[in-house]
Parts: structure tokens; C-alpha cells; sequence
């Protein structure tokens, strides 16, 4: 992956989308694979296996949603969903069936990027079993369970880093309400949002230079919640 | 009158019984001349039967004596004389005047059922006409057409029917006070105003009215008002029990008429309903399809090599995202807009942080806004708000939209986060052109924009409606706060938290 081009598979039924995305990505380093429906989509994906796949939900032949659910019985590889649907539920439910990101049409492009390279670099974390993910100034060894901030060490509490921990391992891309609940508090408290809350407001007073107004964990308003990498940190990832 | 009828109708029946008889006699002569028949007296009984059968009691019995006599004269010795005295012919006359007794009650019987059974029969073929009438009636007037004209000829007097003040219109009008007796107009407004459902009533002069709802149910069908005349008592029941069935017909059918279009109306209102659904999402379909390749597309334009170094091409490209991205606003708004007016708004409610919403509100509309010198004044720990954090930041980003299009750019545009006794405020001020007295009472009304702008600044009028109905869904109000036309305005957005206690609480961390 190094060397030759990462290979994106864009299925989309809309030639104008598939068009102004393939230049995208080409001039961003890819090579482009286009599918028109969900069984080319899932054809390629078998014959080609590629390094990312963007998936629009309104494909002709079946729902994006159950090709991302056949997809995912036998691969793992970076998917960001394209949806014109500004319905919170839905987005929620496509990211607990395995999608790793969204973004919702009209976006730029370079939206797009940063959650598919956000993505793509999880999963080379995961491969390489790196310990230690950077966002902006914040350092997190994932190893050590040591949280730093320009050097200076974070003291945090176990549910505090279990929290950080949990979106660092996914930074750049948005983590559910309901998986968060879930690891760090269990099954039953799968609905008690409110916990987030408190514990995202003590956490962002440790990290963030102004709680307030937060630069690294960043809310996703009825979704979740993203730890983001900075423009720059992008830009260097990908090259 | 009657009687001198009935004695010169039976007058004629003897005459034609003893016409009868002669001409039995006749026919007796030619069977004793001719045939010499001797024991033929029985043949008599003929004319009785026929008069007993066809004129009544009294021509037969005029026949059974005549038949007698002349019998006694040709049949019994001493032949061809009226004597009336042999054993023989004493029983004859009694056996012939037993005969014409009978003959003529079984007659007599016979024809008052046929008569009976006719009537019965009209009546029948009028009920069914009139039901025929009903089950074809599309209107109510029809109805009631066929209701006062069945029961007039049902009871051959006068009926009038009422309507239920104006509940219906189709129902006929109330009378004029005074064009019906005193009593008559007292019992109908008793009866309309549903004191009794049926009630009868002397109008004077021994003319009985039967006056009833034409729904023993309700009253919106109007009131019905029957002439009886002068009958008796057993009558008067027997006709109410048919007015009884004629009205609970028409009842029935004036509910199913009234049911069927109450039906057709909600049919034909939520097929519209549909349609305009359909169509708004159709038409906001196919225009976001080809919004997303515009904007896509220009944001890759600016990013590649040829446009990125020249500022005017990497300008023009940011000027066709932003009209994109406008574009995608005012569908939202449209779409939104139809959730509002068809009361779509099911807010999904969750704790939230506040300064949550500003951020991602201001975050969605940096661009617009970079034009604008924004500052933020956020209370750090603000209580958490229970509402639908995105229609709410739909809502403040509707107002930081009009913050940033009715102010001039550079201006500064202040955004807040405050606490406020029991509510979270949040708030956008600006430095533009203010609002009037009459602007601030009319904002927020559906396609309320202010006059002063219209020629200048282009929007719909919706964005603040839609606001206002999702905030209200929250349980919150908007309120707008300006010192008069340009000299800037605070719109902010309350939302209360209740109390701090009922703030939620969180275990211990580990």
C-alpha cells in the first residue's frame, strides 16, 4: 500500500457524483474503481479487494445499507457512507452495522478526505498493532495508558481514559452514543446519554485549551462523538 | 246519506236474485216438460249462492224464500201451486236460508281480506319505492324530498320538516315565528332543542300534531312535524309506529350520506396531503442530487493546481459552493416547512450539553459567517438541556443565518450561552439593521419578511417560522430584542433545564 496507489470503489448510481469523485480522489493519490449498483459494488469488491470503499445509500438495485452489511460478513475495509438523509437514527444505524464514517450530501471534498484517510489510517493501527495515536497536541499511548498534551502528562480518571481510549482508537471518524455507553458502561446503560455528557465535560476540561469551545472532541449532535485530527495532521498522513 | 245508499244498493240485489230465480224457474219448466225430472228442487240453491256470493245478505235471502216458493210450485205436490206448508219445503227454506247466510259472510269476509291484502300490498310497494327513493338519493335534500312526500301520502295530510338550525344546511329552515299555532311552534322548538325527542300536540281545534326528531339519535337531521287530523287513539299509534319506520330508514341513510362524506372529505385531504408530500420530496430529490455534484465538484475545482494558484478562479469556485450550499438551505427549509404545517414534529429528546449546539450551529456555518467579526460568550458549566439537540441547532443556526444576512460584513455578531433563573438562553446580536416595532410583532409568522428588505435580500420568510415551531416543540420560546431599525437586534432561544435537582446524576467514577 505504500507503493502503488490505494485503490478506492466508488458506488455511487449518480455519473456526475462518480465523476467530481473520481477526480477528487485521483488528485488526491487514489485509484478510482466505479460500480453503478450494490452487485457490481459487491462483485469488485470480491474480484478487486480495495483499500476503501465510498458507499452511496440510494443504489438502484438494493439499499447501500445491504451492501454494506454483505460486505461486512467477510471484509473489513474502510467504508464512509455517502447519505442524503439527515435523519440521525438512520446514521446510527449504519455506523453499528460496520460503516466507519458518513458524510452528508452536498459535502466537500475535503470532508470526504479527512474521514476516509481517518479510516483507512485505523485500520493500518489495527494491522501494525501501533500503540500511539497523535491528534493535534494531544498523544495518546494506547500502551502506557499515557495521555499527554504538548509533553505534559493528563491524569485521568479509568472511565475518562477508557472513554479517550475508545475515540482515539477510531480518531477522525465519529464513534456512536450507544458503542461508547456500551464499552464503558455496560449493556444496561445503553440510553444514558447524560452520562456522556458529564464525563466528555470533565474530559474536555483536561484536553482542550477552552471547554467551551473544543478543537479535539468534537459532538456529533444525535450521533456521537470524534476526536479530530487536524487539517494539516491529514495532509501529512496521507502522503 | 249512507243509509238510503245501502237500501237502494240492496233494492238492486234483491231485484237481480229474483231476476235469478225467474231464470231458474225458466230452466226448472224446460227440465219437468221436457226431461221429466220430479225431484229437482235442489237446483234452487243456485241463485241463492249467486246472490249470497256477489250481492250480499239480503238479496240471498230474498232469493232463498223466492227459490222456495217456486220450487213448492213445480217440484212438490200439489204441483204448480205456492203452497207453503209441506215438511219438505220448511226444511228447504231453512236449509237455503242457512246457505245464503253463510254464502254471503264467507263473500263478505272474503272480499275484506282481498281488500285488506290490496292495501297491504300498496303500502308495500310505496315503502319500497320510497327505500329505492333513499338508497338513490345522493343528497340530503333529496333525502328529505322523499321523507315529506312518502309520509304525506302515508297519512294524506300535511307534514313539514325543520331543519337543526343551521347545524346542517342542507336541512330545511325553522318556520317563522307565527305562521304556525302557538303550541305547534312551542312543541318543535321543545323537540329541536332536544328537551324531548317526540312529543304530540293539540294545535287547536282538535287537529292532533305528531312532532319528532327525524333522528331518534340526534338532532342535527332536523325535526318533523305530522298533521294527524282529528283520529282516534288506536289509529293514532298504528301511524306513529309506520312514521317510526319510514324515519328510522331515512335515518339511517341521511348518517350513512352524512358518513360517506365525512369519509370522501378526510379521502380526499390526505390524498392531497400525499401528493404534495410526494412531490416535495420528489422535487427535493432531484434537486439535491445535482446541488451534491455542483458543490463536490467545486471544492475539487478549487483544490486543483490550475484554479489554486490563480485567487480569482479559487474565489469564483468558493462562490459557487456557497450558492450551493444557500441552494441546500432554502430545500432543507422547504422540506422542513411541510414537517411543521403537517405537525411532523416528534422531537427525539436527549440530555444535552448547550454550548454543544452553538458549536456545531456556528461549526455548519463558518463559511457564511466569515465574512463577520463572531465572538463567543459561553458560561463554562451551564446545566444540560433535555431537547432534540438537532432541530434545536436547526434553530440557532437559522438565527446566525440571519445574523450574518441582515447585518453589513465586518460588522461584529456576539453568540452567547447563558444561564437565565430556570431557563439555558441561547442568543445571537448583531449590528444591522435592526427591527421596527411592527417588524418585531410580526416575525416569526409564516412568510413574514420585513418590507425595507425585500428589494434587497433574498429568502423565503419560512426560517424563522420553522425555528419558532421547533423550539415550541422543545418547550422553548424565541424572543427578538431591538432598539428600532438599524440599530441591531438579540434574538435568542430559551430553553428551560427545570431545577438544578432535576439535573441528571452519574455514578462514581471507579
Amino acid at each position: 500500500m505504500t507503493e502503488a496507489n490505494p485503490v478506492v470503489l466508488v458506488v455511487d448510481d449518480e455519473v456526475q457524483i462518480r465523476r467530481f469523485l473520481r477526480a477528487g480522489l485521483e488528485l488526491d493519490g487514489f485509484t478510482v474503481q466505479d460500480a453503478e449498483t450494490g452487485s457490481d459494488a459487491l462483485r469488485w469488491a470480491t474480484l478487486k479487494p480495495p483499500d476503501l470503499v465510498i458507499l452511496d445509500l440510494g443504489l438502484p438495485d438494493m439499499d447501500g445499507s445491504e451492501v454494506l452489511e454483505r460486505l461486512r460478513t467477510w471484509s473489513s475495509v474502510p467504508l464512509i457512507v455517502l447519505s442524503v438523509r439527515s435523519n440521525e437514527a438512520e446514521k446510527v444505524r449504519l455506523l453499528e452495522s460496520g460503516a466507519d464514517d458518513y458524510v452528508v450530501k452536498p459535502f466537500g471534498m475535503a470532508e470526504l478526505l479527512a474521514r476516509a484517510h481517518a479510516a483507512m489510517r485505523r485500520q493500518v493501527r489495527v494491522s501494525s498493532g501501533e500503540p500511539v495515536v497523535k491528534v493535534g497536541p494531544l498523544t495518546i499511548d494506547l500502551a502506557a495508558r499515557i495521555v499527554t498534551i504538548n509533553g505534559a502528562r493528563v491524569m485521568l480518571t479509568p472511565k475518562e481514559y477508557r472513554l479517550l481510549q475508545l475515540l482515539a482508537q477510531h480518531a477522525g471518524n465519529v464513534v456512536t452514543h450507544q458503542f461508547l455507553l456500551k464499552e464503558v458502561w455496560g449493556s444496561p446503560h445503553l440510553h444514558d446519554t447524560h452520562y456522556l455528557r458529564i464525563f466528555v465535560r470533565k474530559l474536555r476540561q483536561k484536553i482542550e485549551d477552552d471547554p467551551t469551545q473544543p478543537r479535539i472532541l468534537l459532538t456529533e449532535l444525535g450521533v456521537g462523538y470524534r476526536l479530530v485530527v487536524p487539517e494539516g495532521a491529514v495532509q501529512a498522513a496521507a502522503s | 246519506m249512507v243509509g238510503i245508499d245501502a237500501v237502494r244498493r240492496e233494492l238492486r240485489g234483491s231485484a237481480i236474485a229474483l231476476v235469478m230465480v225467474a231464470a231458474t224457474t225458466v230452466v226448472s219448466y224446460v227440465l219437468i216438460q221436457y226431461l221429466d225430472v220430479r225431484r229437482g228442487s235442489v237446483i234452487y240453491l243456485l241463485p241463492v249462492l249467486l246472490a249470497g256470493w256477489h250481492l250480499g245478505l239480503v238479496p240471498a235471502l230474498v232469493a232463498a224464500v223466492a227459490g222456495v216458493l217456486w220450487s213448492g210450485y213445480f217440484f212438490f205436490s200439489p204441483f204448480y201451486s205456492f203452497y207453503l206448508g209441506r215438511p219438505q219445503e220448511i226444511l228447504n227454506l231453512l236449509l237455503f236460508m242457512v246457505v245464503a247466510v253463510v254464502t254471503s259472510h264467507l263473500a263478505n269476509s272474503m272480499k275484506q281480506q282481498t281488500e285488506i291484502a290490496r292495501k297491504r300490498e300498496k303500502e308495500t310497494s310505496d315503502l319500497y319505492a320510497f327505500s329505492r327513493r333513499l338508497s338513490a338519493a345522493s343528497s340530503a335534500r333529496d333525502i328529505y324530498l322523499a321523507i315529506e312526500e312518502h309520509l304525506a301520502n302515508l297519512v294524506q295530510r300535511k307534514v313539514i320538516l325543520f331543519g337543526a338550525g343551521g347545524a346542517k344546511p342542507f336541512a330545511p329552515a325553522l318556520p317563522d315565528p307565527g305562521q304556525l299555532s302557538a303550541p305547534l311552534d312551542a312543541a318543535i322548538a321543545d323537540v329541536q332543542a332536544g328537551r324531548s325527542p317526540a312529543t304530540t300536540v293539540d294545535a287547536g281545534q282538535g287537529d292532533v300534531w305528531l312532532v319528532r326528531r327525524v333522528s331518534q339519535k340526534t338532532a342535527d337531521f332536523g325535526v318533523i312535524a305530522i298533521d294527524l287530523g282529528s283520529v282516534p287513539a288506536e289509529t293514532f299509534d298504528e301511524v306513529r309506529h309506520r312514521v317510526d319506520d319510514v324515519l328510522s330508514d331515512a335515518a339511517a341513510t341521511l348518517q350513512h350520506l352524512d358518513v360517506a362524506r365525512a369519509l370522501n372529505d378526510a379521502r380526499m385531504r390526505s390524498e392531497t396531503e400525499l401528493l404534495r408530500e410526494a412531490l416535495i420530496g420528489s422535487v427535493s430529490h432531484e434537486l439535491r442530487t445535482p446541488l451534491a455534484s455542483i458543490l463536490g465538484a467545486a471544492t475539487v475545482l478549487s483544490k486543483s493546481a490550475a484554479v489554486a494558484k490563480d485567487e480569482r478562479l479559487t474565489a469564483l469556485a468558493g462562490v459557487v459552493r456557497d450558492e450551493a450550499e444557500r441552494l441546500n438551505n432554502d430545500i432543507q427549509n422547504l422540506l422542513d416547512a411541510t414537517r411543521v404545517s403537517r405537525e411532523q414534529i416528534r422531537p427525539h429528546q436527549e440530555w444535552i450539553e448547550p454550548q454543544d449546539i452553538v458549536n456545531a450551529a456556528l461549526q455548519r456555518r463558518r463559511r457564511r459567517l466569515a465574512g463577520h467579526n463572531v465572538s463567543l460568550d459561553m458560561d463554562a458549566n451551564l446545566p444540560l438541556i433535555y431537547v432534540d439537540a438537532v432541530l434545536i441547532e436547526q434553530a440557532f443556526g437559522q438565527i446566525v443565518d440571519n445574523a450574518a444576512k441582515y447585518s453589513p460584513p465586518g460588522t461584529p455578531i456576539t453568540v452567547a450561552a447563558k444561564r437565565n433563573g430556570h431557563d439555558v438562553v441561547l442568543s445571537v446580536h448583531d449590528e444591522g439593521v435592526g427591527l421596527t416595532t411592527e417588524e418585531s410583532a410580526q416575525l416569526g409568522e409564516r412568510f413574514f419578511r420585513g418590507a425595507r428588505h425585500a428589494a434587497t435580500t433574498s429568502g423565503s420568510g419560512l426560517g424563522l417560522w420553522i425555528a419558532k415551531a421547533f423550539v415550541s416543540a422543545n418547550g422553548g420560546k424565541i424572543q427578538a430584542v431591538s432598539s428600532g431599525a438599524d440599530k441591531g437586534s438579540t434574538i435568542s432561544i430559551h430553553l428551560p433545564f427545570g431545577t438544578p435537582e432535576n439535573q441528571p446524576e452519574v455514578g462514581p467514577d471507579d
